[in-house]
């Protein structure tokens, strides 16, 4: 009887709307669950005999030492950053964020540029020195090669975290170990690692997953890993079956990660939730070991941002002539047309489900919340996969319905931009999702209340007060995940209709068929979009102090 | 009676034992009850119940002879015409003094709300302020808003949790004077939440002291207030 009531209370449009969306989001994902149970295929047998052990070590092997060079690079820079002060502290400090702006795929092809035959290396010092060198040594399209690639250019994610976690919390541990005469070493592997631990898991799971969902990198430099194997699957041999296996599998590996991540940061979230937050102080350093931290945190400046982007600054100077056609024009629309499109969808139904949440809280809601932004850690070729199934599965159902309405009877669904947009929204809610809680937790709930004792309906508030209110997490949340897909590859990859291309995937395309030079473009466009997304994120919507 | 709670009990979601027990009070139509008792012993949990902010786990609220809460039916807030003046007053900041006033004056013309609005300015004396944003108000001006605000529909019942909490010494004592004055004007029915026996004295008709969620003591301001010996004292 009680509850019967609750629930009459609750079910309003809001909840039903939310459980609605809910379950279209997780269509994708039960899809691949229950036909990666059941769905044979023909060249599963071979794949899994011959070839799935090559692709698990070599994604098992990148993985690995992607995270221990992100956490050796991250970790130090984090530490040295927060607790010493040494030449250009401060431009280093945000300086070294810098590197998420260029997407691996775009570091990859830049590097690559730089380090080959023609590139400016070689030039030189053939030119000058009349040296030839041995290729095998400026080769970077390999797995070690690429472990360097994702490492510069993720090592942030752990570094920001750290960062943040030590200047705030570290204080007190920190400085009473200085007064009983630890030296740095003693400080930094007995205490600055053990009490960083939980922010190091979580920065280094962010890279984790970042590199389980890259395809570019691995594609371009010829490595074999499971999410190169799903492209191959289904665009060399058009075998769905064996794709969603592998996406199975790929996602077996996200839980096991997701589950290690929770269990090794224990119960402590990153914080100690002290509630006197006393920022660490920064000793001043001088001489040589104060240069020898600049050299050290410059090299990495310099290799993860600085020369890769001055090279493609100068591509783009060279051959900007030839690229900015109407084709770059209507690569610009394509992209902006995508993302604009997905980024309204994901934040009304952010809006939605955030509000529905907040009102009506209890363990349902909870739940509800946590399905949305699932999305954030499976794998882009994983999701297209999920989406694609799905489609074609409905194209087949709505076959006669085609027929009777006069179109010829083939895939509408799946041909079409919709199923692209679908997946960016599961894939991106959770950004979208997290702005926006954060702009409804800063308001509370006293001013709907208040709307209400005054008269107004949930829905009525919702639109003359909660939104007005948090106008700004919403628009922020809107540009995060515009750039996001802005810079997404292997969703639209696996997505795209035929003939359509974003400013991603056509220079990945240009990379691809050694056109390195005319993908700067449409790069350095990106890089500059993302860094706004960058400065947004830390500045507008964390309101960090410095 | 005008409002009436009978064995309310309720709990909030993330806590086992009850908040508030049993808790069972009747106001007449336009009296002043107010409502002392220490942190944390469910005074404003008592307001948000009968506002309709929260749904009792048992027992009945009537307002004006309709049910507002019992086994089988739950009012909305926004269907009760109870109004309700918060601790920090709750002033829309996007909104003017003007629009946050005329905010909750749905079924009239715009020459009605007009109105409306002078009447309830004239009423708190804010008339120069009407096209101010709230963080352009002093504390007490603010107060004075969220209180017109709060009149402006003509609620039946009107409800305050600490509404002095935010003033100065000063300021707080000018303005539950003026209060009072208002209040028995308009001859609205109101409950206000107070942690300062001074405030009840000053303004109340009847006072309900609460404990651990239930009724300690009610009785005549003076008669309850008097009684230290029968009264843990209530900390400012
Ligand atoms: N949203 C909530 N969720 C869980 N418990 C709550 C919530 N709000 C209040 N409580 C608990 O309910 C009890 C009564 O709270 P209430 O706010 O009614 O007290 P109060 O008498 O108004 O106190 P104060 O004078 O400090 O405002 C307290 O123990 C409080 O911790
Ligand atoms: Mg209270």
């Amino acid at each position: 009887m009680k509850l019967f009531r609750l629930m009459k209370l609750k079910m309003n449009s809001w909840a039903i709307l939310s459980f609605l969306i809910t379950i279209i989001i997780m269509m994708p994902i039960l899809f691949i669950t229950f036909e990666f149970f059941t769905r044979s295929s023909e060249n599963w047998e071979h794949i899994n005999e011959y070839l799935l052990n090559s692709y698990l070590f070599n994604t098992l092997l990148i993985l690995f030492f992607t995270g221990l060079l992100t956490v050796f690079i991250g970790v130090s820079m984090a530490w040295f950053i927060s607790a010493y002060d040494f030449p250009l502290r401060g431009f280093f400090k945000w300086g070294l964020i810098l590197p998420l702006a260029i997407p691996p795929y775009i570091g990859a092809y830049t590097y690559n540029g730089i380090l080959n035959y023609t590139g400016v290396i070689q030039s030189i010092l053939r030119n000058f020195y009349q040296i030839e060198v041995n290729q095998k040594y400026f080769n970077i399209m390999s797995i070690p090669g690429a472990i360097f690639i994702f490492s510069v250019f993720l090592f942030p994610y752990v570094y920001l975290i750290t960062k943040n976690f030590l200047e705030n919390q570290s204080a007190s541990l920190v400085e009473n170990a200085r007064l009983l005469g630890s030296n740095s070493f003693e400080i930094f592997f007995r205490i600055v690692i053990p009490i960083s631990r939980a922010s190091i898991v979580a920065g280094v799971s962010l890279v984790i997953l970042e590199v389980l969902n890259d395809y570019g990198v691995v594609k371009y430099f010829g490595i074999q890993t499971l999410s190169t194997a799903i492209f191959q699957t289904w665009f060399g041999m058009a075998d769905l079956g064996s794709a969603i296996k592998l996406s199975g599998i790929l996602m077996m590996i996200v839980v096991v990660i997701l589950m290690a991540e929770k269990w090794l940061r224990g119960r402590k979230k990153y914080s100690y939730s002290n509630s006197k937050v006393r920022p660490l102080k920064p000793v001043k350093l001088t001489g040589y070991k104060a240069w020898a931290i600049f050299a050290y945190i410059s090299a990495v400046f310099l290799l993860s941002f600085f020369i890769p982007f001055i090279q493609l600054v100068k591509w783009t100077f060279t051959t900007y002539k030839q690229v900015l056609s109407d084709e770059f024009i209507g690569l610009i629309w394509n992209s902006t047309f995508v993302a604009f499109t997905a980024a309204a969808v994901i934040v009304v139904i952010a809006l939605i489900i955030a509000n529905f949440s907040r009102l009506f809280e209890g363990r349902v809601t909870n739940l509800v919340s946590k399905i949305v932004v699932l999305g954030y850690s499976i794998p882009g070729a994983v999701i297209a996969i999920g989406v694609l199934t799905l489609f074609i599965a409905l194209d087949r159902q709505l076959l006669i319905f085609y027929q009777l309405i006069g179109l010829t009877p083939s895939l509408v669904l799946s041909l079409s931009l919709s199923m692209l947009i679908f997946a960016f929204v599961i894939r991106f809610m959770a950004i979208g999702y997290n702005s926006i809680e954060t702009g409804f937790d800063k308001i509370g709930t006293t001013f709907t209340e208040a709307s209400r004792t005054l008269g107004m309906t949930v829905t009525q508030t919702f639109f003359k007060v909660d939104l007005k209110m948090i106008k700004g997490a919403v628009a922020g949340g809107f540009i995060l995940v515009f750039i996001e897909i802005l810079k997404e590859l292997p969703l639209t990859l696996i997505l795209q209709p035929f003939n359509f291309y974003t400013l991603a995937t056509k220079a990945f395309q240009y990379a691809g068929d050694e056109r390195i030079q005319e993908a700067a473009s449409a790069s350095i466009l990106i890089i500059l979009i993302s860094g706004v997304s960058i400065y947004i994120f830390h500045k507008v919507l964390e309101k960090e102090p410095g | 009676m005008f409002v009436q709670l009978k064995n309310v009990s309720f709990h909030y979601k993330n806590t086992k034992e009850l908040t508030i027990q049993n808790f069972s009070l009747a106001i007449e139509k336009g009296e002043i009850v107010s409502i002392l008792g220490k942190s944390g012993s469910g005074k404003s949990t008592i307001l948000r119940l009968i506002a309709g902010l929260e749904i009792p786990f048992s027992g009945s609220i009537h307002i004006n002879e309709s049910i507002m809460a019992d086994d089988k039916q739950f009012i909305q807030p926004e269907k009760r015409g109870v109004g309700m003046v918060f601790q920090d007053y709750a002033l829309f900041p996007h909104m003017t003094v003007a629009e946050n006033i005329k905010f909750g004056l749905k079924k009239m013309s715009r020459i009605q709300k007009k109105e409306r609005l002078d009447e309830v300015l004239a009423l708190v004396g804010l008339k120069e302020y009407v096209k101010r944003y709230p963080y352009e108000l002093s504390g007490g001006q603010q107060q004075r808003v969220a209180l017109a605000r709060a009149i402006a529909p003509n609620p039946s019942v009107l409800l305050f949790d600490e509404p002095f909490s935010n003033l100065d010494a000063e300021l707080q004592i000018k303005i539950r004077d003026e209060l009072r004055t208002i209040l028995k004007q308009t001859g609205i029915t109101s409950i206000f939440v107070t942690h300062d026996k001074m405030d009840a004295r000053a303004l109340a008709d009847r006072v309900v002291v609460m404990e651990e969620g239930t009724i300690f003591r009610v009785g005549e301001p003076a008669e309850v207030l008097n009684n230290e010996f029968t009264m843990s004292p209530v900390p400012v």
